[in-house]
């Protein structure tokens, strides 16, 4: 796979790079990204706008408001000692996820913007993802053999859950 | 990272279940699996190979926390980082901030036992 990699100097230039090229996409922590374009080999951007140097971490408390940079780290908004103080639930959920490997990159934004976790959509063996290719015609529903494959990952859904229009 | 020799990420698959990639960013522990050499231009990076007798490394020898030695690297850099985070306070805080370093040689009862004498209890 080879891609483009530009780091982007300021906002207006990200959004720029990214917002008139479908091709394109963000990378900010890459957890996901990455995830999802090196090892499932499902995404294949043209061109990667890197927007990690952007200023856009820190947390600073607002009133009752709590501001958080859409570039603040798990572990970083984990460790503030506000969240600790005011919203300790939302500190032990946060260390509750991932491991701190993965929380020391992944991004707050990110985990809003935490791509679909449906098997199918992440698994490049079921080519019939009605959201990754979006057909016209009525979703066709994967072979037998792929379902039970899926059905059966430890991680997901115990029982068969084929995927339906409301995918797209 | 992606030009990192070695090619560690090939041990972590599916967004780092397993945590052998990890290594240290500007100090703090990442893995290299899931980030670009790119994006890492003009900071710190520490290896393992970067550890010079740690005395974790020397408590891992000495207490047989190994067997394979496939995770071995990532349980390393990450324990290093575990002490500096003053997170090997008692062996459960031990174990959930290691969660992320999986053996399966099945090392961590020594793994963690390594780590309690370095971090001097």
């Amino acid at each position: 796979m080879t891609f483009e990699y530009v780091r982007a100097g300021d906002l207006a230039e990200a959004v720029a790079l990214v917002s008139g090229d479908p091709d394109a996409a963000y990378l900010a922590g890459g957890t996901t990204q990455l995830d999802l374009m090196l090892k499932d080999g499902i995404l294949k951007p043209a061109r990667l706008v890197d927007i990690g140097r952007l200023p856009l971490r820190g947390i600073a408390r607002d009133g009752d408001r709590l501001r958080v940079g859409a570039l603040t780290t798990m572990e970083e908004l984990a460790a503030d000692p506000t969240v600790a103080e005011r919203v300790p639930f939302v500190r032990v959920a946060l260390l509750a996820g991932a491991s701190t490997q993965l929380r020391n990159m992944a991004t707050i934004g990110g985990n809003l913007l935490q791509r679909t976790r449906c098997r199918y959509f992440r698994d490049p063996a079921v080519p019939a993802c009605n959201k990754r290719a979006p057909v016209r015609a009525a979703p066709r529903w994967p072979a037998r053999r792929g379902c039970t494959r899926s059905s059966a990952r430890a991680s997901t859904a115990s029982h068969y859950t084929p995927p339906t229009s409301a995918c797209r | 990272m992606e030009a990192a020799p070695g090619d560690q990420g090939a041990q972590g698959r599916h967004q780092d279940r397993a945590g052998p990639a990890a290594v240290l960013l500007d100090g703090r522990r990442i893995v290299s699996c899931l980030i670009l050499a790119a994006q890492c231009d003009g900071r710190e990076v520490t290896t393992v190979e970067g550890l010079a007798d740690h005395p974790v490394q020397e408590a891992f020898c000495r207490h047989d926390a190994l067997q394979c030695g496939f995770c071995t690297p990532g349980q390393v850099m990450s324990a290093v980082s575990l002490l500096a985070e003053g997170r090997a306070g008692t062996d459960a805080e031990i174990r959930e901030f290691m969660s992320g370093n999986l053996c399966r040689c099945g090392a961590y009862p020594n793994i963690v036992a390594a780590i309690r004498e370095v971090a001097g209890r």
